[in-house]
């Protein structure tokens, strides 16, 4: 396999699903990878380009931090300067990925120095006007640095309001078809430059003249996203009188040249320029004029999109009642023109349903039928069985509204016709229609029973067709079901579905009993459990027919456990039934039978316990037994409908609540104690005994699982708040789980008891890393409140950082120093001369600041020294790394700095040893060798 | 006016989709987290947006009859957008997510809503939601071309090309223009024109090779014919140009935007309109600057008197074979020579056809290899008389039942016409080779073509219950 492929492979797997490919790995790795290839010299474009998309997509999460983000922008920068002039796309690629990087992690935002050079050079690029100077074959340079800047403006509004000027000339000068970025670049700058502006309490008209004429450097303020002025109730406006004559005439020219844009640039401009004069009273909205039946004749549903913003904006001072008229007729013919796509015919429906009208009788927002849709003008949006079915539910859902609205006579044939149109549907269905035409077809009958549920008539027919249905194909009980559940939800008055249901109830017992097949039956009974629901319905005939089909078949010897299952989910809800007492007899009877002659115990048992329940307890009190609480309700959750059949969260409600508050968290135990044990042992000075220490010290990791482990002490403590009831948690079982996989699963923890008023227990948490890369720990707890309820909770997430994972070197106590820095000194030398082969040396210098370096090296290197020699200022320390990695530093005190040299036997760990080092030096300052 | 992502999915039958193409914008997305704050719904890594698409769609579990998240009755599937349960029902929505499908490939992006998350804005309202559609479009024209599905290695090619192409028209998530139509990879950019004058945005290059200017008119005839007085035949036209036209009225006129100025009395005619008298009937100007690919100048629709061929379909049942009776008649107004006519007769809900006692006074018979298909090819003419017929019985043989079909059940049957004109336009509407002006320095030939095709042209049986076809004909 080619490095080519390889990276391919790695790329897509990273693109494909980020979190996945990290956990075998670290952000900061690949990162380090990446840039380290773009560098080299021998590797392709192309191949470049697929690693840039890395970054390209994702910058966050290989930048997690603004200061990662800025030291990658720069690596792409000076990447981008040695990138030759011939590798046009890739220079395009890196440039974009800079402009995201500095973007998205807020070193735009934050103003950063980085982002300010960045800047500048797109600015300098943009500047070549006609490729007067670089020449045609850097044009998409240009391009793409247009469209960063305009990224950049957009992402920090405000931005290039002091450059208007030069923009200006730069688009007056501009006549290839870069014209088109230069154009949309200043309109949108002009935009912003005159919304910042409306803020402002008083405008003098110098200040609104220099506007335009600014030709300073980027303007840096914390503006928010802008929304578009059709999202805010009320327009920011300029004040009356300033002079516009100049902004006029730039408004009329950009105009003018609109034409020469793609139909989607175009249609930003416009949208920029409606708000441009929105803003300014001082411009009038006529003109638009000359650009207006371009627009209204246009193909593209971009530009009539455009058009009907500017209708929004306008209404009446552009838009003649004629205009408003001839509008809607271009809408409504545009919905049903054979020569466009559906997506936009669906689109151009829901123009018509949000159209702006200029006397708007509602302004809620919702869908509200133009005033001027009359049932002639939507008749050719009638829909039809020919119709696909996203056209014939948008149209259905039109013409209900159209006719809903109509006048009697009109609306008579309208709602008869689409009437038919439902029926017509059903019959499809009827004929074995497929599972998408069904699916299509209840949401027909469910937007037409919403329009029109009122007209008793037509609703009484649909129940008769759909029982008729039924009674051919009950494999449509789940559709009936949801559509009885969904009417019942959006009518006040659950009338129709309770009419559906009797009706189908009918239908079952009508059945013949050949029909009755354990197939259709278990169809039946999903019914049949939906019915007994129904406090309004009688329930006598379900339980008679279900007493009568066990005693009649042979179900109860063949003892399925479904059915059975069935059948008790069907007298559960009938336990509830307001009318049971008039049952009540009936009920016993069927349970009893249940429970004596069906052949599964299970079922047996559950019946009994039915039984027992019914004939034990009051209704009140049964349905409170029975009553499954919503989600979270205390009372409810512990109720025995959790043993019942048939409820649905069988496996939650059972035993466990959940909270979804952090109620326990875990502390880290700060000490250092346990690693001074080596210093003290050294009397036990070996004899001079002429041992290799480093074959000593290899034998060891030959017995499975040495120094393979890191212990990690922690308190667990209560979280900041928490209910008084969690003051007291026993049992608690913690379950751990790391984010990535570079760490083998840690087993649970068991702590007896937390009380708030007690010390808190202490929990160490075994770590046993693959790669000992810093990680985070998610973890959540399961424990018992005093009232003997279990609960779930999740605690916040621990962060193990980088140097938590450090052990001394894990060699016996009784080793003299200088078997240590034999050992030492054999894996540095090693190390150097590339063995293994992920062995590196690297060089990091500070400065030493306030803070002295012996100090220095006593708070962080204590455990770990090898060699000690204060007087000459020279230190070895060294970390071990489990499984098998080794840090080791060797740290000199020249004159003017302290050089840290680096030596590992994994490369793979540099990046954190250089961010740990950059960490504790932090007030000195420092600079980095790569090695 | 952004996209936050873009997706390419495929979806063959009995496997699950897979991402062929995505691209996210991370500096569109950084704008949705700020203005959403914290109702924010990041999108899904790419691994799991082919489930969550193809749930939306209808497009999982085909086995099972009913499946909750996927066929809820209350889910509205009316709408260009569709939201993705990101977290299954009740949980988190991602909204809206765009979606056009072309075979077995699934084009979808999310625009970028930029407007306050509470409540959720209308989808007029977001003008990323046209520029998606629009881009989307163009996407599905370069992907697969104008016909159908592209071969698997033409749509490896094109989609490897994506990554520079977005380069170009969408580099950071906000569209400048939409991708090339039929893979065509855009070529050199041309230098600046001289002076002051600016090159087009939508022209990026020059034309090279011979001046010609070719007109193509293709119209096409829609027909519901049902042959029962209580029901209206019913019949349109519409058509696509690239040059104007003189004739009858043409309505509900689209044009290409390149297209520099419009009379206002072109637009106003509108099939949709009730007073269509006074209607405007050309000649159509229209002045534009052509683009260099091939380009639809302006599309419209036409009513006209008649139906080209006006059919009859009788099919009756007897014992346990069928009495068809299909008579064709060609309106004199037409010019009788095609370049190819055929009838379709498919029989729905049978078992396979036996044997055919059927004679027909024009043309042959065959019957498909499938045995549910009479093909009644009536070639390049109709007789003198204009008139054709077809007369017999089918009878249904074995105990193997061909295709099913919901619509077409009892006597509920139809045949479909397809034919082609050459030379021939319904509405009337020509463009007239002399008055095609060309401002230019070289001289271009100047070549014009017209042509009738038809589409969904339907007979139904007169015996039998046919469905309704257009509102118009009931109220």
């Amino acid at each position: 396999m080619t490095i080519a492929d390889l990276w391919d492979q790695r790329i897509s797997a990273f693109l494909l699903s980020p979190s996945q490919f990290l956990a075998t790995s670290t952000s900061e790795i690949f990162l380090a990878e990446l840039l380290h290839e773009l560098r080299n010299d021998k590797i392709n474009d192309q191949l470049k380009i697929l690693l840039v998309s890395a970054l390209l997509e994702h910058p966050t999460i290989l930048c997690p931090s603004a200061s990662v983000g800025e030291e990658t922008a720069l690596e792409l920068l000076s990447i981008f300067s040695q990138t030759p002039q011939k590798s046009i796309s890739l220079k395009c690629n890196v440039m974009l990925a800079i402009t995201n990087v500095i973007i998205c992690t807020s070193c735009l935002a934050t103003h950063t120095k980085m982002a300010e050079d960045w800047l500048d050079l797109l600015f300098q690029t943009i500047q070549d006007t006609n490729d007067y100077r670089c020449g045609q074959s850097q044009q998409p340079l240009r391009a793409t640095a247009c469209d960063c800047l305009r990224e950049m403006e957009t992402c920090s509004p405000g931005l290039l309001s002091q450059k208007l000027e030069a923009l200006y000339l730069l688009k007056q000068q501009e006549t290839s078809v870069l014209h088109q970025s230069y154009c949309i670049l200043y309109t949108l700058g002009l935009k912003n430059a005159i919304r910042i502006l409306t803020n402002q309490k008083e405008v003098t008209d110098f200040e609104f003249k220099s506007i335009l004429g600014g030709n300073e450097g980027f303007a840096w303020r914390t503006n928010q996203n802008f929304l578009p002025i059709n999202m805010i109730v009320q327009v920011p406006q300029l004040p009356q009188g300033l002079d516009c004559k100049e902004l006029k005439s730039i408004m009329s020219l950009l105009l003018e040249e609109s034409y020469l844009l793609t139909p989607i640039s175009q249609s930003s401009l416009m949208r920029d320029l409606v708000e441009v004069v929105a803003m300014v009273p001082g411009l009038s909205p006529t003109l638009f004029k000359s650009q207006l039946l371009r627009l209204f004749g246009t193909a593209e549903v971009v530009l009539m999109h455009a058009t009907l913003f500017m209708k929004d904006t306008f209404t009446d001072s552009l838009f003649t009642a004629e205009d408003e008229n001839f509008l809607l007729k271009r809408l409504v013919g545009s919905a049903q023109h054979p020569l466009l796509r559906i997506p936009e015919k669906l689109f151009y429906m829901d123009c018509i349903l949000h159209f702006p009208e200029n006397r708007p009788i509602s302004s809620s927002g919702e869908e509200c039928l133009p005033v001027l849709v009359t049932p002639r003008l939507a008749a050719s949006l009638l829909p039809t069985v020919f119709n696909d079915s996203a056209t014939m539910l948008c149209r259905l859902n039109l013409l209900c509204l159209v006719h809903l609205e109509a006048d009697e006579g009109e609306a008579d044939k309208g709602i008869a016709y689409l009437f038919d149109h439902i029926m017509a549907l059903l019959k499809i269905v009827d004929s074995d229609g497929s599972r998408e035409v069904v699916v299509t077809s209840f949401r027909a009958l469910f937007i037409f029973l919403k329009h029109f549920n009122g007209m008793e008539e037509l609703s009484e027919k649909l129940i008769d067709k759909l029982r008729d249905i039924y009674s051919r194909h009950c494999r449509l009980a789940p559709n009936l079901i949801g559509l009885a559940d969904r009417i019942q939800e959006c009518l006040d008055d659950p009338i129709w579905s309770v009419k559906l249901l009797r009706g189908l109830q009918k239908c079952i017992m009508e059945m013949p009993p050949l029909q009755l097949t354990i197939h259709n039956l278990s169809w039946h009974l999903k019914v049949l459990k939906r019915v007994a629901k129904e406090g309004q319905i009688t329930q006598r005939n379900t339980i008679y027919l279900l007493l009568n089909v066990l005693i009649n078949s042979n179900l109860c010897e063949r003892g399925k456990w479904q059915i059975g299952n069935a059948v008790l989910a069907v007298c559960r809800n009938l336990l509830e039934h307001p009318s049971i007492d008039q049952v009540f007899i009936e009920l016993a009877d069927l349970l009893q039978y249940i429970s004596v002659n069906y052949n599964d115990t299970d079922i047996k048992d559950h019946a009994r316990f039915y039984y027992t329940l019914l004939t034990n307890l009051s209704w009140e009190k049964l349905t409170g037994v029975l009553a499954k609480g919503p989600d979270g309700g205390r009372a409810k959750e512990r109720s025995h409908s959790a043993i019942m059949a048939e409820s649905e969260g069988i496996a939650s409600n059972l035993t466990v609540c959940k909270t979804e508050r952090h109620v326990l968290q875990l502390i880290k135990i700060q000490d250092k104690v346990s690693q001074s044990t080596s210093e003290s042992s050294e009397s036990l000075e070996d004899t001079g005994e002429a041992r290799n220490w480093l074959e000593v010290y290899q034998e060891q990791f030959q017995t499975p699982g040495f120094g393979s482990e890191v212990t990690l002490r922690y308190n667990l403590t209560h979280a900041e708040e928490t209910d008084p009831l969690f003051d007291r948690v026993f049992s608690i079982c913690l379950h751990f789980e790391f984010k990535d996989s570079n760490y083998a699963k840690v087993s649970d923890i068991h702590v007896p008891c937390v009380f708030r008023d007690r010390k808190p227990p202490e929990v160490n948490v075994q770590l046993k890393p693959f790669q000992p890369y810093p990680t985070t720990l998610c973890f959540s707890a399961m424990f018992t409140t005093q009232d003997g309820r279990s609960w779930h909770s999740q605690l916040p997430d621990v962060s193990i950082s980088f140097p938590e994972i450090f052990l001394p070197l894990p060699i016996a106590t009784n080793a003299s120093s200088a078997c240590r820095e034999q050992v030492f000194d054999h894996i540095w030398e090693s190390a150097a001369s590339g063995n293994p082969d992920k062995s590196a040396i690297s060089l990091f210098c500070f400065k030493p600041g306030d803070e002295s370096l012996a100090d220095l090296i006593k708070t962080h290197f204590q455990g770990y020294l090898i060699t000690d020699q204060q007087s000459e200022r020279f230190w070895k320390v060294l970390f071990f790394l489990p499984p098998m990695c080794h840090v080791l530093l060797r740290i000199t005190q020249a004159e003017d700095a302290v050089q840290v040299s680096i030596a590992t036997d994994n490369w793979e760990l540099l990046p954190f040893v250089n961010s740990y080092l950059r960490n504790i030096t932090d007030d000195c300052s420092t600079t980095v060798t790569d090695g | 006016m952004s996209i936050r992502a873009l997706w390419v999915v495929s979806h063959e039958k009995g496997e699950s989709g897979k991402v062929r193409f995505s691209r996210r914008f991370p500096t569109v997305e950084f704008r949705a987290k700020s203005l959403a704050g914290s109702q924010y719904v990041a999108v899904p890594e790419d691994r799991v947006i082919p489930q969550l698409l193809l749930t939306e769609l209808g497009l999982v579990d085909a086995d099972k009859s009913y499946v909750d998240i996927r066929d809820d009755c209350a889910r509205q599937h009316r709408s260009p957008a569709v939201e993705l349960l990101i977290d299954g029902q009740g949980g988190r929505t991602l909204w809206p997510v765009l979606t056009v499908t072309q075979g077995t490939l699934i084009l979808a992006c999310l625009p970028l809503v930029e407007a306050p998350p509470e409540p959720r804005p209308p989808l007029p309202s977001l003008a990323s939601v046209s520029q998606g559609l629009a881009f989307l479009s163009g996407l599905q024209d370069f992907l697969c071309g104008s016909g159908g599905k592209p071969e698997p290695d033409v749509l490896a090619s094109r989609l490897g090309a994506l990554p520079s192409v977005l380069l170009q028209v969408c580099p950071l998530g906000r569209p400048l223009d939409i991708p090339p139509p039929s893979g065509l990879v855009p070529s050199a950019v041309a230098p600046s024109p001289g002076g002051a004058q600016k090159q087009p945005a939508w022209k990026a290059g020059v034309h090279r090779g011979r001046a010609v200017v070719s007109v193509a008119l293709t119209e096409k005839v829609r027909s519901m014919q049902y042959g029962k007085s209580s029901r209206q035949d019913i019949w349109d036209v519409y058509g696509v140009l690239t040059l104007p036209p003189n004739g009858s009225p043409l309505q509900d006129i689209l044009v290409h935007p390149c297209v520099t100025s419009l009379d206002a009395s072109i637009l106003t005619a509108c099939s949709v309109d009730e007073n269509d008298g006074s209607a405007f009937s050309g000649p159509y100007k229209f002045p534009f600057s052509p683009p260099l690919e091939l380009f639809r100048l302006c599309s419209y629709t036409s009513q006209v008197p008649v139906p080209p061929i006006l059919g009859s379909y009788q099919l009756k049942a007897e014992e346990n074979h069928l009495k068809v009776n299909v008579v064709l008649k060609l309106h004199e107004s037409v010019k009788n020579s095609f370049e190819y006519c055929e009838a379709h007769i498919p029989f729905f809900n049978q078992n396979l056809i036996g044997s055919v006692e059927v004679k027909v006074s024009s043309g042959q018979l065959e019957v498909s290899k499938e045995k549910n298909l009479l093909v009644w090819v009536l070639g390049q003419k109709f007789p003198k008389s204009r008139e054709a017929t077809l007369e017999g019985s089918v009878h249904f043989s074995g105990t193997v039942t061909g295709p099913s079909d919901p619509l077409c059940t009892g006597l509920t049957a139809y045949v479909k016409l397809y034919f082609r004109v050459p030379d021939l336009t319904l509405s009337g509407c020509c463009v007239d080779q002399h008055s095609v002006q060309v401002y230019s320095s070289a001289k271009p030939r100047i070549v014009t073509t017209r042509e009738l095709v038809s589409s969904e042209y339907y007979i139904w049986n007169s015996t039998g219950d046919a469905p309704v076809s257009s509102g118009y004909t009931v109220l």
